[in-house]
């Protein structure tokens, strides 16, 4: 299978709904993705109202600047946040380099773009990916050719669902990391 | 000297009764978690079991990528010096700190000594069984340096003071009751702590300010790749993303099995942890980093962000002696998924407090114990009943019953010789044939209390179950007769070529105990025009290998093959009516004959009684209302228990399939183990035990006989038709049995 064809987003849709994530598939233009963020934005993910409104925006380590600048005017949005904004941050927006349809896992890269931190410390976390980098297994991420060999290279975290937890005699969403996971997906 | 005292077991702590090469430490561990931990981990392992068969078998190469996951570690150990210096160079090159500690002691004075260096006062750290093998934090806490443990699970050890009960969710033996009650005690909050939410929170909170405060984190790895020094973590919660990421200094200290060679290595690992261990597809989070990371640390509290600082400590602590071993090199294997913990039947009843030690737990626990400790650490390897459920589990296909084998066997000898009850249950053989020459005398003894008393005081066999009683008249006997009167009419000797010509192996247990199912085989077998010969009586080794006794069960093997062997070169296949004795053939053997050629002959030509008939079934074409009574079948209930060898030697399902055909209604087992294994079950200390895993088997047959009444009841083994009758009373037949009495 072809990454990013109609059968892997199919799988990658569903399996992402196992995890306890939500996903949406939207058109691949700016303003598109700015309606979608703006909307989860504006209440489309419940989160603890103990954290304050902010939302937080790494720099895309892949996605480009025409896709993702607009999203640095939304209202709500911190664009290159202190550090100190990690500790109270309500949503973290990130893209995501790949797509794992089986599992229905995004991998975000570990960078100096602060993906990593900022897909980890808030309570909820948006993750934007181009459908076109959907593989069908964990182990593609791993296969030379696949993904301009983006994971073979770098540090990055499958992230699969939200945070969880069984050690406290039953199930918890939400430990030390976002208790909510929302994918957007973009199609050409 | 004063008489040891019984104490109370809500007085044992866990910590007192880890260390089992202190004496008696095993039967007070056990007593204490049969009373205190088995309803949490009964509920916690079985869910996470049920949850690897589904996501296994959701992986459409699930068998290819094990073998490529054993493949890699084959290679890995083998050329582990070379990796290791690949390694070092992989990490000192991206200005990481590569350190190879000898030992336990070694390790921490080099970790101490960075903390030191760096002027560390808070320590914060992620899940790590080679931590709590080298016992890290109590060197850094004699240094002053506070140490917190971020996995929800070890932040609840760190209250309780106990040690790991799982490899993979080290406080599986508390239900939330209990971890509300220690955190009520240990905690002056005004936070609610009773539902799993409240603690969750609460542990968070308390978390989150240390992650951002700390001046050092340490991580474990669950897989490094040498060729880019790239770690792999697996986990849930966040707390190794934040570990490995908030602090300016991450130490990551792993044992040196850990390092595969390249990076593309890792993807095999990634696929199957997760389906091996809890049955998730892929855990929350699965870091893939290259330390150190290639941004500043943040700076959370005003202080300038700080370069940061990677030290990779790799730990020998036995390991390249365990590498030299041909057993225990095997355990380097493994990944640490706890699928062996998870499947065990007797695990899934005490856990890891009693079956395991100090750090590790568990089928594989044993080796991981004696390899980086002593070999009498590994003494609760005696909860390994061999039942082999594990090894179909394994993600790197490590055979773990006989590493468990071959502990129990050096603990045996370093103790000075087998006891006198492995030797009672080894040599059931004998114990079998002298019973049938004396019956009915042996049994009415056998059944005298007095006589019960002696036994479990000189050989240790517990005084309350009934011992499998001898047969009047043994299979042998029965045949010569039923041969005579069926001589005229059907005899196929005179046949010039039979059809079919098969070898019923007159297992000892088949033979003296329950001839019934060995006639039914017989009368079935011929039925379809097999010409059934019966072999002589023989110990095939069996009941020696279950206790541990390798050498005499390797010369039993040797005759028994060799008298197979022959009769499989007059064209004959062989018939095992005790799974357990089938499962030594097709699984054991291997270890015990020096001929893997013969080995495989033997797997290739034995058969369960069912598989056989279906076998001949599909390939002569025969009809099934030919042969049986359909009417009379059709609908009847039926409860099955699979034996826990047979399941693992694929043996199990014609059973089910058969009977199903036939159109009986039927229910299946899902108990991996009745928890009799054997002679597991007789042992005085180990008696309550066995019953107590048997639960779960009586559990489902009083469940299944709700709606619609009684059930015939079916197992294929011996001692589960035993442990069954034993629970709840009820005469169990084996499936043979039921076969020859609705055959046309």
């Amino acid at each position: 299978m072809h990454s990013g064809s109609e059968s892997l987003i199919r799988e990658f849709v569903a399996a992402i709904g196992l995890t306890g994530a939500t996903v949406e598939l939207v058109s691949r233009s700016p303003e598109a993705l700015k309606h979608a963020v703006r909307r989860v934005l504006s209440g489309g993910i419940e989160v603890p109202s103990e954290s304050s409104g902010s939302a937080l925006l790494a720099e895309p380590d892949d996605l480009p600047s025409e896709l993702w600048d607009p999203l640095r005017n939304l209202e709500q949005v911190v664009d290159n946040p202190p550090d100190n904004q990690l500790r109270s941050a309500r949503v973290g927006i990130t893209d995501a380099f790949a797509g794992v349809a089986r599992t229905g896992s995004v991998c975000v890269a570990v960078t100096a773009k602060l993906g990593g931190a900022v897909s980890l410390f808030p309570r909820s976390h948006i993750a934007v990916l181009e459908a076109r980098n959907i593989v069908s297994r964990p182990g593609d991420v791993f296969t030379a050719g696949q993904l301009e060999n983006k994971g073979m290279k770098r540090s990055f975290v499958f992230i699969t669902g939200p945070s969880v937890t069984a050690d406290m005699g039953e199930l918890v969403r939400g430990v030390h990391g976002p208790d909510h996971l929302h994918i957007i997906i973009l199609e050409e | 000297m004063a008489r040891l005292r019984t104490i109370p077991t809500d007085q044992i702590h866990p910590r007192d009764v880890a260390d089992k090469s202190v004496k008696g430490s095993l039967e007070r561990a056990i007593r204490m978690a049969l009373e205190v931990e088995s309803g949490a981990v009964r509920r916690n392992t079985q869910t996470f079991n049920l949850g690897r068969y589904q996501a296994t078998a959701d992986i459409a190469d699930y068998e290819e990528l094990k073998d490529r996951a054993r493949a890699i570690k084959e290679a890995a150990i083998e050329s582990l010096s070379e990796l290791l210096a690949t390694l070092e160079a992989s990490v000192t090159s991206r200005g990481g700190h590569y350190y190879l500690a000898r030992d336990a002691a070694d390790a921490c004075y080099y970790i101490k000594r960075i903390c030191l260096e760096r002027r560390a006062r808070l320590v914060v750290k992620a899940k790590s069984m080679t931590t709590e093998e080298i016992g890290l934090n109590g060197v850094l806490e004699q240094a002053s340096i506070e140490v917190v443990e971020t996995d929800l699970a070890e932040f609840i050890l760190q209250v309780s003071g106990e040690q790991p009960s799982h490899i993979v969710a080290p406080a599986i033996h508390r239900s939330r009751e209990r971890i509300s009650q220690l955190f009520k005690a240990a905690f002056e909050t005004d936070h609610p702590l009773d539902s799993g939410e409240d603690l969750t929170r609460f542990a968070r909170d308390q978390l989150r300010e240390k992650f951002l405060t700390a001046d050092i984190g340490i991580s474990g790895a669950n897989v490094i790749a040498a060729d880019t020094g790239t770690l792999v973590l697996v986990e849930s919660e966040g707390n190794i993303r934040m570990v490995t990421q908030a602090p300016p200094v991450h130490i990551a200290v792993a044992g040196v099995e850990k390092v595969v060679s390249r990076r593309e290595d890792l993807a095999p690992f990634i696929e199957l942890l997760g389906p091996s261990g809890t049955g998730q597809p892929l855990t929350s989070y699965t870091s893939v980093i290259t330390p150190p990371l290639d941004f500043p640390s943040f700076s959370f509290g005003g202080s300038p962000a700080r370069d940061r600082q990677f030290h990779l400590v790799l730990i020998d602590n036995g390991r390249m002696t365990m590498r030299e071993d041909p057993v225990l090199r095997e355990a380097l294997y493994c990944i640490r998924c706890s699928a062996c913990l998870n499947v065990c039947a007797n695990f899934q009843t005490v856990g890891g407090h009693a079956f395991g030690g100090e750090t590790y737990s568990g089928g594989i626990g044993g080796s991981w114990e004696a390899g980086t400790g002593t070999l009498q650490k590994a003494r609760f390897t005696e909860l390994c009943t061999g039942c082999s459920r594990c090894v179909p589990q394994c993600p790197v296909r490590i055979d773990i019953p006989w590493l468990n084998t071959v502990l129990k066997s050096r603990l045996d000898r370093a103790g000075g010789g087998v006891s006198l009850q492995k030797r009672f249950f080894g040599n059931f053989y004998h114990f079998a044939r002298w019973g049938s020459r004396v019956t009915p005398f042996a049994g009415s003894v056998l059944r005298l209390s007095p006589s019960r008393w002696l036994l479990e005081k000189m050989a240790g066999v517990d005084r309350r179950p009934d011992l499998p009683e001898s047969a009047v008249r043994p299979l042998t006997r029965q045949y010569r007769q039923w041969r005579k009167i069926q001589a005229p009419s059907v005899s196929h000797a005179e046949q010039e070529t039979p059809h079919r010509k098969a070898l019923l192996f007159a297992d000892v247990y088949t033979n003296y105990t329950l001839p019934q199912r060995g006639m039914a085989t017989i009368k079935v077998l011929e039925c379809l025009g097999v010409q059934v010969e019966l072999s002589r009586v023989m110990a095939e080794g069996r009941a020696t290998l279950s206790q541990g006794m390798i050498v005499k069960a390797g010369r039993r093997a040797e005759n028994t093959a060799a008298y197979l062997e022959s009769r499989i070169d007059q064209g004959r296949d062989i018939v095992v009516v005790e799974p357990s004795v089938l499962a030594l053939f097709r699984h054991d053997y291997r270890h015990l004959l020096g001929n893997p050629a013969l080995f495989e002959k033997l797997k290739a030509n034995s058969y369960d009684p069912i598989e056989y008939l279906l076998k001949i079934i599909g390939e002569d074409e025969l009809e099934l209302k030919q042969i049986f009574n359909v009417e009379e079948t059709a609908g009847g209930r039926i409860f099955f228990h699979g034996h826990c060898q047979q399941k693992t030697i694929d043996a199990t399902a014609p059973t089910v399939t058969l009977l199903r055909q036939l159109g009986f209604e039927i229910d299946t087992s899902s108990a991996e183990c009745c928890g009799m294994a054997g002679s597991f079950g007789y042992k005085r200390e180990y008696h309550e035990l066995s019953m107590s895993v048997g639960e779960d088997l009586f559990n489902q047959v009083r469940q299944t006989e709700i709606p619609g009444g009684d059930r015939t009841i079916l197992a294929s083994g011996i001692s589960c038709c035993e442990q069954i009758r034993a629970g709840i009373s009820r005469r169990v037949l084996h499936p043979m049995e039921l076969l020859a009495e609705v055959m046309l």
